[in-house]
């Protein structure tokens, strides 16, 4: 039952943009594009380990696509694919030595990672267009803003299926362990550097290929812009919003947040980021689980 | 002989935990590991598990030499171990703790460990397994350890200091399961400091001070020895 | 020992050898260097003591450049008189952020801490950025473009100014560490909190001090920089990043080291600017050094 209900949720989801306008379509492709990003962040942090590093594999994933494209002519939809890939190699190589690292030393790492992409994308002039950036002919499916959601869509559903994989396979036991107490998971056999690097790569590959959804999307990159710490802060207060640790929280913190932000950015185009940040701030002082994790430990606490 | 140490060292920093420690374990028996507080038990036990490499010496285990395997695959050899200070995996149930050392210590898929977890837990007498941790008693707590130190379905079981903390009937409990695991063929250390626990269930004791072997031999035997006792009671008595 | 002995020999070599084939890359980088050092002092001192890495350290220099751009354009107030003022207002704002914000949340996961002290750099970047609009102020004083002779390179004069504040702020923290009975409470705590607790040194009221004084102490630097940066909100970001790759190279507690660091980082980072057609890779020069060290100190401690 549970399920079917499910299936008809997605159906839906895809069946939307016959009934609906072409802004709010616009608005949901948004907010799946950061649901992305904030599930994969969330799945990083339930290995215990805060990643600031998302924007900087988002960006290294819009760079790949465009240079897929524009460079190597390779089809727009498997730029994406290219785009992960690519992605997924520099976290391996990097998750090497980075993952060895832990709490703000891990932390700090990755979001120096991210500056460092971005002086490599301003620096190679020649490949990525330097500080202009790179601008292509026209946009994925020649800008069909309804293929463009259905694109995004189900990419947004494969990111979240993976994150219930990780919550109901033996993936789940094995980074709750390493989150809570690491000598006591390798003391039970858990391989704990194989794991951080598989969740590493995996959550870098979605976070690449969603940086070459949203480039396609708008058909250019540019340092300023495509390393934006919006694409960290966004997601992240999505998912604290929401409720960590888990695929609910970080869904309801997007759809929450992302709709909120399309109105505040009617009443206040200027500076709305400040909002996020307050976000940010109030949410872990008072809320510090999230929406979801709020409600499920009332309805526990009930029992 | 299941576990054979040599010249086994550690030093932090400028302190010796253990120095130049040959342990011999036999197969099947109970040995009682002793020694006053900051003797090395607890380093000896961690480098035993491989939370900790040697500054010098090798550990073999079953004939192997794995000095520098690390703790998972030690996990998966079957040397297993419960910690003095209790950690348990505080997002897990008490259940959900022993399926994780089913799970990767054993490799069972998630059916199979959860079946061996509840059998494992009807083994130690943990009730209602599936309580949250904040629910449970500290001898429940020591209970949960031993339980996910059999999910690695240990060949060696080293129990650091389990009686800690619990009162007279719950250590006769503890030293009855303690027995029950020996005729299940697992190879048991014993960290312990009462003594009581030692005579009753060791066939050997081995006798640390400052990071060192002083003794070792039948309880009785080590008890009446007078460098044990000086070691005990301080160079002045 | 003796290997840090020969590494000391081989970076004074180096910087021998900077100085003698690009002067003007040395004496800018001392200069910058000592900024650095100056404004990562701070930083380290919270780090150390009350064991929080402040994401927002860069915001709070920010926000006394804006300060002491306002009491220069309202009052005309000359930026070297301006700390007697911005200094104690940022004592109070640190205080403030840190009674409000942080103190609280001091006891949940301190990856919490991290996560609040980045919400507050947004709060305050965006919070200037609605003020004053991104753009770029500038203040202008005569004497802070003079230009001095050394050996016959020509330096500016006034950036020399950080180098003889990094010099009195690094010993003044020593001093006061070492000597006072408050410094020694502070050091206490840093060392281990808990058995600070019981020897009845109150805690709280030591991180409400460090995080204010730090606060204070990055005023300094903000009236000192003001009048030689454009002054915008994101002017002090890159700082934070800057500063803890300094202390994450220097170590904790080593407040000398990190001063040395900033100057090392400061020389190679103008060296790598000096070379043509490689200016806009010198930024590169921290984050290699942040990673290179964090990830050596990683490995010199690896355990099973």
């Amino acid at each position: 039952m549970k399920y079917f209900m499910i299936a008809i949720v997605c159906v839906l989801c895809f069946l939307l943009p016959f009934f609906v306008g072409a802004y709010l379509i616009h608005v949901l492709t948004s907010i799946m594009i950061f649901l992305s990003l904030a599930l994969s962040w969330d799945m990083m942090l339930r290995t215990g380990q805060l990643s600031f590093g998302i924007a900087g594999f988002f960006g290294l994933g819009a760079y790949a696509s465009i240079i897929a494209v524009d460079d190597f002519s390779i089809d727009p939809l498997w730029s994406i694919l290219v785009a992960a890939g690519f992605a997924a190699l520099i976290a391996l190589a990097l998750g090497w030595i980075v993952l060895r690292l832990r709490e703000i030393y891990f932390a700090i790492t990755t979001l120096a990672l991210s500056s460092v992409f971005m002086i490599f994308a301003r620096n190679l002039s020649d490949l990525t267009g330097g500080s202009a950036g790179k601008v292509l002919y026209e946009s994925i499916f020649k800008g069909d803003s309804i293929k463009i959601y259905w694109l995004v869509l189900s990419v947004a559903l494969t990111v979240i299926l993976v994150s219930e994989l990780f919550q109901r396979t033996r993936i789940r036991f094995a980074i709750n362990a390493i989150r809570d107490d690491e000598i006591a998971a390798k003391c039970s056999g858990v391989n704990i550097f194989k794991y951080l690097l598989f969740v590493f790569v995996l959550t870098s590959a979605i976070q690449g290929a969603v940086g070459a959804l949203y480039a396609q999307q708008y058909a250019f990159v540019e340092p300023e812009s495509t390393f934006s710490a919006n694409f960290l802060l966004l997601p992240m207060s999505m998912a604290l919003v929401g409720g960590i640790y888990s695929s609910l929280g970080p869904i309801i913190g997007a759809v929450v947040l992302g709709l909120a932000s399309e109105y505040l950015k009617l009443i206040m185009p200027y500076g709305h980021l400040i909002i996020y940040g307050l976000i940010l701030v109030l949410t872990i002082m008072f809320l510090p689980r999230g929406i979801y994790g709020t409600v499920v430990n009332r309805i526990a606490a009930k029992r | 002989m299941l576990l054979r140490t040599e010249k086994l060292t550690k030093s932090f920093g400028g302190l010796i935990a253990v120095k130049s420690v040959d342990l011999k374990v036999n197969q099947g028996e109970i040995l009682g590991i002793i020694g006053p507080n900051g003797a090395g038990k607890t380093t000896l036990t961690n480098l035993i598990s491989g939370v900790f490499y040697p500054t010098e010496g090798r550990i073999h285990f079953e004939d192997k030499d794995i000095t520098f395997v690390p703790a998972h695959l030690r996990a998966r050899m079957g040397i297993a171990r419960t910690f003095q200070l209790v950690r348990p995996l505080r997002d897990f149930t008490a259940f959900e703790n022993v399926v994780v050392s089913c799970l990767f210590a054993r490799g069972e898929s998630l059916r199979e460990a959860r079946k061996s977890a509840r059998k494992i837990c009807e083994l130690v007498e943990l009730d209602q397994p599936e309580r949250r941790l904040d629910r449970l008693t500290v001898f429940e707590l020591k209970k949960l350890e031993i339980a996910r130190a059999l999910g690695c379905q240990p060949k060696l079981l080293i129990l650091d200091e389990v009686m800690a903390g619990l009162n007279f009937e719950e250590m006769q409990r503890m030293i009855q399961l303690v027995k029950s695991l020996r005729e299940k063929q697992i190879t048991i250390c014993v960290i312990e400091h009462v003594m009581s626990v030692i005579s009753q269930l060791t066939d050997r004791v081995v006798v640390l001070d400052r990071g060192e072997i002083i003794a070792e031999g039948p309880y009785e035997k080590v008890a009446h020895d007078p460098k044990v006792i000086t070691a005990y009671l301080g160079e002045e008595a | 020992m003796k290997r840090n002995f020969v590494g000391y020999v081989v970076l004074a070599i180096a910087l021998f050898l900077i100085a003698l084939l690009r002067p003007y890359a040395f004496f800018y980088g001392v200069q910058r260097g000592s900024l650095y050092g100056l404004v990562a002092l701070p930083l380290a001192l919270i780090l150390g003591i009350v064991g929080l890495l402040n994401l927002a350290h860069g915001e709070f220099l920010t926000l006394s450049l804006y300060m002491t751009y306002l009491l220069f354009t309202k009052w005309g107030m000359d930026p070297l008189v301006s700390p007697a003022v911005t200094v104690p207002l940022l004592l109070a704002f640190g205080f403030v952020v840190y009674k409000l914000v942080i103190e609280r949340s001091l006891k949940t996961h301190h990856l919490n801490l991290l996560l609040l002290t980045f919400g507050v750099s947004i709060v305050m970047v965006e919070s200037l950025n609605i003020w004053w609009t991104s753009r770029p102020r500038n203040i202008y004083v005569p004497y802070a473009s003079t230009s001095v002779n050394i050996f016959g390179v020509y330096v500016g004069g006034y950036e020399f100014l950080y180098t003889i504040a990094v010099v009195l702020v690094l010993t003044g923290l020593l001093l006061f560490l070492k000597k006072t009975r408050l410094g020694q409470a502070t050091y206490a705590v840093g060392q281990n909190p808990k058995g600070a607790a019981i020897v009845g040194i109150n805690v709280k009221f030591v991180y409400a001090f460090v995080f204010s004084l730090a606060a204070g102490l990055v005023a300094l630097a903000g009236a000192l920089l003001s009048v030689r940066s454009s002054i915008f909100p994101q002017a002090g970001g890159p700082f934070t990043m800057k500063s803890f790759s300094l202390t994450a190279m220097a170590g904790l507690g080593n407040l000398p080291g990190i001063v040395l660091a900033g100057i090392v980082l400061g020389i190679a980072e103008e060296f790598v600017k000096s070379i043509p057609g490689y200016t806009g890779w010198a930024d590169l020069v921290f984050f290699v050094v942040l990673i290179a060290a964090i990830v050596f100190r990683a490995f010199g401690r690896r355990e099973g």
